[in-house]
């Protein structure tokens, strides 16, 4: 990612082999987007880079967007004073996390935290809910693409819920 | 207790260079500051402009224009109108300036002074006091002309940088996000997200009061110049400035409580030297006009433009405009109660970041996880 400080603001070349490009092309999200709407999500993510057992998002803390995997492991994790650590997930290149929190502010239900070093992408919600207003368009692919996510997730829970009533009938 | 010594050692070392670093910050700030003054003056206000051009250039990208050509066009939009008014307005200003002060030179103000004397001389049976008091608003008249010649000065250096407060307003508007992202990337990330939510919603709800101010002070200002306008309809032209007392009126609408009372004075002093046939009634139909004005304010326009979260007590105002006199003249005035919201707006925030984010607990997920992997 080019300095915006000190790097040329007029006369930048683009370079769509980035890996930040093609890794957001792979998340489903934003499987739909035309390479140029890519490049305008391109413009609003963040890069960060965090190391063996940082944390990530902290359970508690207020939602702020999401998070894709460039390059990494990342383990999501449910802290329970009594019970102690339980690992709901591993997830690694490409895979993506957090996504809720693009849609409200409530509290995050888990913490992540990289279990190697890692690359990552963060979307957020006050980004996205900008991008939606300027460009409404891009906006609403995005948003039906979240829904569908978010939808198939709960089918997929619908299902697991349906077998374990199944279970104790 | 030699390795407990040398922890305390290393500890000390940390916060002693740390102490060093900051004091060696605000030193080269305050040694810095008058050779960089000119230019904060000028981003601070690129920086107001863009907030207030920022919706009308995300307006017309979501019609579909390219954000480059929108805040071109805004942009031009924003010079035409300021040079046809400012073409209009200038030789004016500068015209009703000229005639003010040759007025306040002129008979009208000895007379007004024996007027004064001959009141105290028959009612207080005192001359010498009613000499005073008109000593006393001499030198107020006075001070008032010299602060306005320093705020016709600093316009004036202002608009020798008209050429590069636009140029800085552009990229302001246009690399907002990429600076942004910048400063961000710099935050460890343990303090990531508390502060960008922090950032967007400071960001948000500064934005939100800039432009919320600017509208209502609009607003105030069209509405001061109406009902003065009437007034001169209705009476033969006593009040004879009223497009820049109106305007006036409308800045000093910033400062609440004490901004109307601000904004009636000049009206009031310029009928007064103008000295018309029916002055009472005059007087009288000018600060109904602006009781008038004020209660449009409060029950309307204030309430759906102005943020509620920046209530300030009369007191805070009173003492934040004393202070601003004291900092900076009559555009600290001015400036000292938005300033101050702007500082609540923003403070209100990180606190509101800190409390949510919980900072006060080090030893959270990643820590215990890591301490569990060793």
């Amino acid at each position: 990612m080019e300095n915006p400080i000190w790097g040329n603001g007029l006369f930048k070349k683009k370079n769509k082999e980035d890996d930040i490009f093609t890794t957001l092309k792979k998340v489903p999200i934003f499987s739909d987007l035309t390479p140029k709407e890519l490049t305008e999500v391109e413009k609003i993510v963040h890069r960060r880079r965090y190391k063996k057992n940082d944390t990530i998002i902290r359970a508690g803390d207020p939602g702020l967007g999401m998070y894709i995997i460039v390059k990494g492991s990342v383990e999501i994790v449910e802290e329970d004073e009594k019970a102690g650590k339980r690992t709901l997930a591993k997830l690694s290149d490409g895979s993506f996390f957090g996504d809720m929190a693009l849609l409200d502010e409530d509290p995050r239900s888990a913490s992540a935290i990289a279990l190697v070093d890692s690359d990552i992408l963060g979307f957020f919600r006050p980004d996205f809910l900008d991008l939606i207003y300027r460009k409404p368009k891009l906006g609403i692919k995005i948003l039906l693409a979240l829904a569908r996510v978010i939808g198939e997730r709960l089918r997929h829970t619908n299902e697991l819920l349906a077998k374990i009533q199944e279970k104790k009938d | 207790m030699d390795s407990y010594a040398f922890l305390l050692y290393s500890q000390i070392l940390k916060i002693f260079w740390r102490v060093f670093l900051i004091i060696l910050a605000i030193a080269f700030m305050v040694f810095a500051f008058p050779y960089i003054k000119d230019v904060l003056i000028m981003f601070i206000v690129a920086w107001l402009l863009s907030v207030l051009l920022n919706p009308l250039v995300n307006f017309l990208e979501h019609k579909g224009l390219g954000r480059g050509w929108a805040i071109l066009i805004v942009m031009v939009l924003i010079f035409i109108i300021v040079g046809f008014s400012f073409s209009l307005l200038i030789p004016r200003i500068i015209r009703s300036a000229g005639s003010i002060i040759s007025k306040l030179q002129s008979d009208v103000i000895t007379d007004f002074s024996l007027m004064i004397e001959n009141f105290f001389e028959k009612n207080f049976n005192n001359a010498e006091l009613g000499r005073n008091v008109t000593a006393k608003l001499n030198e107020i008249g006075i001070k008032l002309l010299e602060s306005l010649g320093e705020f016709f000065k600093s316009v004036g250096s202002l608009l020798a940088s008209i050429i590069i407060i636009p140029f800085i307003t552009f990229f302001l508007i246009k690399d907002a996000r990429r600076f942004k992202r910048a400063i961000i990337s710099q935050v460890p990330n343990r303090y990531f997200e508390l502060s960008l939510n922090i950032l967007h919603k400071v960001e948000n709800q500064v934005g939100k009061y800039i432009q919320g101010q600017a509208t209502d002070a609009l607003i105030i200002g069209i509405l001061s110049i109406l009902g003065l306008f009437i007034i001169n309809l209705a009476f033969h032209g006593p009040v004879p400035y009223f497009v820049l007392i109106g305007m006036f009126a409308g800045l000093a609408n910033l400062i609440p409580y004490l901004g109307p009372v601000f904004g009636a004075v000049p009206a009031l002093i310029i009928a007064i030297l103008n000295n018309p046939p029916n002055l009472g009634l005059v007087l009288l139909w000018i600060v109904i006009v602006f009781i008038l004005v004020q209660a449009i304010d409060n029950a309307f326009v204030s309430p759906m433009v102005v943020s509620k979260s920046v209530n300030m007590h009369p007191l805070t105002v009173v003492v934040v405009v004393i202070i601003g006199g004291n900092i900076a003249g009559a555009m600290g005035m001015l400036f000292a109660v938005p300033f101050t919201g702007i500082l609540k707006v923003a403070s209100s925030q990180v606190i509101w970041g800190i409390k949510n984010y919980e900072l006060r607990h080090p030893s959270r997920v990643g820590e215990n996880l890591s301490k569990k992997n060793k």
